[in-house]
């Protein structure tokens, strides 16, 4: 009887898998073959980021922490809870708070999304400050890794400005204080100061409905669209780097002592021949 | 999956047939210049090896996620008010060190300047640093320097967290805590 079940699966599978639409869909079989798993890596397009075959030591756990892969995550994360939410927020000072209140009263699933969506925010801040800390302990950013260093400091302001902007759109106490004392602050800058707390508040004097439009849109679509931009340069420049910088070499004098080492272990030989 | 057809003994392969032909996959340049003497690296296929920790990973932050979502809710205050200055007035817990320096220096300077420079600073360091050893021990004074710049900022982001309540007066946690996040 069960011979009978497993053939019966078996054929199924094997049908599914050979019919026409199947094989227009993925260009070679399971990847269980190094040829598949070749195949898989360059044929799949959320796949062909990666290479196809990763030095051991540099995949270790304990040398990237997988920081850099848990910060996009928390991104992808925080794209999709953000979406979700934005079918219930109206950026308009007079009903922004009673919709974030609505979202955690009436919304199935509103107030889990909106947890996520701020604990997400805070971890994300905090996945890619320790991959930026991370990366300058392995001198990952040194030739020829320079610019993506760069890039990267790039996308460390992006996600604090991410977070920033966030920060208001509940409207409360919270949001509108913090957001107070940053714009303020963007004031005391050299020159432009008034222009540059303008530029973020939108009205002279204080936070008010021209400032919750302008972080709304940054927050929505001009910052993960930047951030997106930047994250496309980042993880193509790995690879056009060289891919992963792996744990440090050894150190100029370990390579000296490796070499003395080599010298005297040559030289009972040399003086025999 | 695909084996390939035995031939039919009977034809003859064309001329054509029997020259190889190539098509360019790819231009893989030679590594990069900082490549002394490389030995052969000891690599695995991506996929199973680093997919399957990838997913692992990100399957493991969706649970602690949704953990802690599912037990401690996001902060909601009172309906914003701008004729009710809360004391303190704390901006977001990563801003909170340049508010610590904004206590001891003029706003220029603490607000503006400072993570301006630093900004700066760390975009740079690429091409300020001309060490071209990745080892620990051949880098022992920028990472000496690193390490004081990223223990400032932890420590003054903690004491604008912790240490500080009403009108940004000293604070120990264990009296009050004026933290939101």
């Amino acid at each position: 009887m069960s011979t009978t079940n497993r053939s019966l699966v078996d054929r199924t599978w094997s049908k599914v898998t050979e019919s026409q639409v199947w094989r227009s869909i993925f260009r070679h079989g399971y990847p269980d073959t190094p040829l598949n798993q070749s195949l898989v890596m360059m044929g799949n397009v959320f796949l062909h980021l990666h290479p196809v075959k990763v030095s051991r030591k540099a995949m270790k756990i304990t040398y990237t922490w997988c920081l850099g892969g848990l910060s996009f995550f928390l991104f992808l994360v925080l794209t999709i809870t953000g979406v979700f939410l934005m079918f219930y927020f109206v950026p308009d000072q007079t009903i922004a708070y009673a919709n974030i209140q609505q979202i955690q009263s009436a919304v199935a699933f509103g107030n889990l999304v909106r947890n996520m969506h701020r604990w997400a925010a805070h971890l994300m801040v905090v996945t890619v400050t320790l991959h930026m800390i991370r990366v300058f302990y392995h001198g990952a950013y040194k030739p020829p890794r320079e610019f993506n260093w760069v890039i990267g400091v790039a996308l460390f302001l992006t996600t604090l400005l991410l977070s920033f902007t966030g920060y208001l759109l509940p409207w409360d106490q919270i949001g509108y204080w913090a957001i107070t004392v940053g714009s303020n602050m963007a004031s005391y800058a050299p020159i432009f100061g008034t222009a540059a707390h303008n530029f973020l508040t939108g009205q002279p004097v204080g936070v008010g409905q021209p400032t919750l439009i302008r972080f709304y849109t940054l927050h929505v679509i001009g910052l993960p669209l930047a951030a997106a931009i930047l994250m496309a340069v980042h993880f193509w420049r790995i690879r056009k780097d060289g891919g992963e910088a792996g744990p440090p070499p050894p150190s100029r004098r370990e390579i000296e002592q490796a070499r003395a080492r080599q010298a005297a272990e040559r030289e009972p030989v040399a003086s025999l021949s | 999956m695909t084996t390939t057809e035995p031939r039919p003994a009977t034809t003859e392969p064309r001329p054509a047939a029997t020259q190889k032909r190539y098509r360019t996959l790819a231009v893989v340049k030679q590594e990069a210049v900082t490549r002394v003497e490389k030995q052969l690296e000891d690599s695995v296929f991506v996929w199973p090896h680093l997919l399957v920790r990838e997913f692992l990973a990100a399957m493991l932050m969706t649970v602690v996620l949704t953990m802690v979502s599912i037990v401690i809710d996001a902060p909601l205050r009172d309906h914003s008010n701008p004729n009710l200055t809360p004391s303190p007035a704390k901006a977001p817990w990563y801003f909170l060190g340049l508010q610590e320096e904004l206590h001891y220096f003029p706003p220029t300077v603490a607000g503006v300047l400072l993570p301006g420079f630093v900004l700066v600073a760390l975009a740079i360091l690429p091409y300020v640093d001309r060490n071209p050893s990745r080892a620990f021990e051949d880098r022992k004074l920028s990472i000496a320097l690193f390490t004081i710049f990223a223990l400032f900022f932890a420590v003054t982001v903690l004491e604008g967290s912790f240490f500080r309540g009403v009108g940004w007066q000293w604070i120990w946690p264990w009296q009050n805590i004026y933290f939101d996040l």
